[in-house]
C-alpha cells in the first residue's frame, strides 16, 4: 500500500504569539524538543513558520551591542517565513519528499482540508528509510549497528538511517580509520532516495557532505555565521591545537537554540 | 547627498594630464615586469569611458591620486616597481593594515599611490581574486561598478563615475566591454548587504544623474533604463538562504561596516 503523508507525520502542531521575541521562541522549541512552530494570531489564523535555523540570525547578527538590542526587540512575525509550505496528509510520501527536495525545505506543515494537522521533517522522512530495511537475524553482524552516532565511508546507507532513527539523531559523522573527521551524512542527504528509492549498496561515501569544521573556542555567533553562510545545520567541532584527531563533538542549530532558551542567555534578557 | 568632498573641485588640464600620463607610465612598467597592478577609482574610469570621460572634466570631478588592485602574493614586487619608478613607500600603512594595502608618495611630483591588495575592503568586501587577470590597464567593469556601489556614504564623484559607466557601457553577462550583471547578481544574492547598499545606490544614481544640466535628456533617460535594467537582473537572481534570512531582518540591524571617506 502507498504510503502517505499521514502515516510519517508528527501529529499536532505547536504555535506561538507573533509577538513572541526569539528568546521566547528558543524556549518554546527548546521545552518541547521541536524545530518549528506555526505562528499563529489571536484569531487562530496560521501567519507563518518560525523555525531553530531562523532564529540563528539572532546569534549570526548579534555582533556588537547596538546589534543585539536590535535583534532582542525581534518577534516571531518579523522571522517567520510565509506563506508556509504545506502537504495535504493524503499526499504520498514520495510526491511530498520531491516537494522537499524541489524547494530545499526541511519542513512541511500537513493540512487536512486546509487546516494544519501536523508536521513532517526530513527526519520523518529518513525514519521512513530505515523503516523498510528487513536485516536478516542470522548473526551478529546482521544484527549490530553499523554506526551509532559515528562510522566509516563503508557503512551501507540504509544503515546510516537506521542508526540516526534510532538514536534519535539528524546526522551521522563519518570518520577515517584514525578518527579524523571526513563529512557529515545528514538527513537532507538522504531525502533524494525518497523520491526515487534507495540503492542498498550505496554507502555514506557517496552522499556524505564534506566535513565543515569549527573550533571549539569559537562563539556561538561565528557557529551561526558559518551554518548560515554555509546553508549547513551542524558543525563538526575540533581542537586547533590537533586538527586531525578524533572531533570533539557536534554543534546544531538545535543546540544553539537550547542555548539561546537558556534562564541566563542574553536572549531572555 | 551631493557634497565638495575629495574630489571634487576645478582642475586644470596639466593637472590631469600629470595623473593620466603617470598612470600610462606605471601601467607600462608593470607590463614590462609581469606586475599584476590594475587601476581602480576615477582614473579607472577615465581610462575606460573614452566617450564620455569629458563628463568628469566637465562635472567637476577632480583626480586626488592613483588608486590600483593587486594580489598580496606580488606585494614584495609591487614595492620593488614603485621604488624603480621614484616612489617611497609609507611602510606603516602595510603593517598596520595587516598587508591589505600600501601606500606610496612621489612628494616632488605630489603624486600619492594606494594599492589594495587581495580586495576592497569598505562598506563591503570586492574581491579581486581571479579577476585582475580578466581587463587591463583596469579592474572589470563589474567590479568598477561594484566598487562605487559598495559605498553606503556615496558621494558627488561616485555617482559622476557610475553615471559614466552606465552611458558608456551596456550591461551583459560577459566582461567583454560590456558591465557583467551576471556576476554582480551573484555576488548580491549571496550578500543581502551588498544587495541593499547596491540597490540603493543605483536607484540613486538614477534619481541625481536627473539633476545635471551637463547631462542631454536622452543621457538621462539612458541612465534610468540601465538602472532599472540592473535591478531588475539582480531581482531575478535565485537568493541564498542566509540573504533570505538577513533580508527579514532589514534595516533594524546595520548591514554594512563604518568607514571613512573613500578616495
Amino acid at each position: 500500500m502507498t504510503r502517505t503523508v499521514r502515516d510519517l507525520m508528527h501529529p499536532g502542531v505547536l504555535a506561538c504569539k507573533p509577538s513572541a521575541t526569539l528568546g521566547q521562541v528558543a524556549v518554546l522549541l527548546s521545552q518541547h524538543h521541536v524545530h518549528a512552530l506555526i505562528v499563529t494570531d489571536n484569531k487562530g489564523q496560521h501567519l507563518g513558520i518560525i523555525t531553530d535555523y531562523d532564529l540563528l540570525a539572532g546569534e549570526w547578527l548579534a555582533v556588537d551591542a547596538e546589534s543585539l538590542a536590535a535583534m532582542q526587540k525581534l518577534t516571531a512575525a518579523d522571522l517567520m517565513t510565509f506563506p508556509m509550505d504545506s502537504v495535504d496528509a493524503a499526499t504520498t510520501v514520495r510526491k511530498a519528499a520531491h516537494i522537499l527536495n524541489a524547494r530545499d525545505i526541511n519542513r512541511l506543515v500537513v493540512t487536512e482540508n486546509g487546516h494544519p494537522i501536523g508536521m513532517i521533517s526530513v527526519s520523518d522522512f529518513v525514519a521512513g528509510i530505515a523503516s523498510k530495511e528487513k536485516p536478516a537475524r542470522a548473526t551478529v553482524a546482521d544484527v549490530m549497528s553499523d554506526s551509532i552516532l559515528v562510522c566509516r565511508v563503508n557503512t551501507p546507507l540504509i544503515s546510516a538511517a537506521r542508526t540516526m532513527t534510532q538514536a534519535g539523531w539528524r546526522s551521522v559523522l563519518v570518520v577515517d580509520a584514525k578518527g579524523k573527521a571526513l563529512g557529515v551524512v545528514s538527513g537532507k542527504d538522504l531525502m533524494p532516495f525518497v523520491e526515487k528509492g534507495i540503492d542498498l549498496a550505496l554507502t555514506v561515501r557517496e552522499v556524505m557532505d564534506p566535513a565543515l569544521t569549527i573550533d571549539m573556542t569559537a562563539s556561538l555567533r561565528e557557529a551561526a555565521d558559518k551554518m548560515i553562510q554555509n546553508h549547513h545545520h551542524r558543525l563538526i567541532v575540533t581542537d586547533k591545537e590537533d586538527p586531525e584527531a578524533f572531533p570533539l563533538g557536534i554543534i546544531s542549530s538545535y543546540d544553539i537554540v537550547a542555548e539561546m532558551a537558556n534562564p541566563s542567555s542574553v536572549w531572555q534578557k | 547627498m551631493i557634497n565638495q568632498s575629495i574630489g571634487m573641485g576645478e582642475q586644470g588640464r596639466n593637472e590631469r594630464d600629470k595623473f593620466e600620463s603617470e598612470l600610462d607610465r606605471i601601467i607600462k612598467a608593470s607590463d614590462a615586469t609581469g606586475v599584476i597592478l590594475r587601476v581602480i577609482g576615477s582614473l579607472a574610469f577615465q581610462v575606460h569611458c573614452p566617450k564620455f570621460g569629458y563628463l568628469q572634466e566637465a562635472m567637476g570631478r577632480a583626480y586626488t591620486d592613483i588608486d590600483f588592485a593587486a594580489y598580496r602574493s606580488q606585494a614584495k614586487e609591487v614595492k620593488s616597481l614603485m621604488a624603480s619608478l621614484g616612489y617611497s613607500e609609507n611602510r606603516e600603512v602595510f603593517i598596520v593594515s595587516e598587508g591589505e594595502r600600501s601606500i606610496f608618495d612621489r612628494t616632488s611630483a605630489g603624486l600619492h599611490v594606494d594599492v589594495f591588495y587581495d580586495k576592497l575592503d569598505f562598506c563591503h568586501t570586492i574581491l579581486w581574486e581571479g579577476r585582475l587577470e580578466i581587463d587591463r590597464p583596469s579592474i572589470p567593469l563589474s567590479e568598477m561598478l561594484l566598487e562605487k556601489m559598495q559605498i553606503v556614504q556615496i558621494n558627488e564623484k561616485d555617482i559622476i563615475d557610475t553615471i559614466m559607466l552606465l552611458l558608456e557601457h551596456p550591461f551583459g553577462d560577459t566582461d567583454d566591454e560590456v558591465i557583467n550583471i551576471k556576476r554582480i547578481s551573484i555576488l548580491c544574492a549571496s550578500d543581502w548587504g551588498l544587495w541593499r547598499t547596491t540597490s540603493m545606490n543605483l536607484d540613486k544614481v538614477r534619481q541625481l544623474a536627473q539633476g545635471y544640466g551637463q547631462l542631454k535628456d536622452e543621457q538621462k533617460k539612458h541612465v534610468s533604463i540601465q538602472v532599472e535594467s540592473a535591478l531588475a537582473r539582480m531581482e531575478k537572481e535565485p537568493k541564498s538562504l542566509a540573504w533570505k534570512l538577513r533580508s527579514r531582518v532589514g534595516d533594524r540591524v546595520k548591514w554594512y561596516k563604518d568607514v571613512d571617506e573613500v578616495e
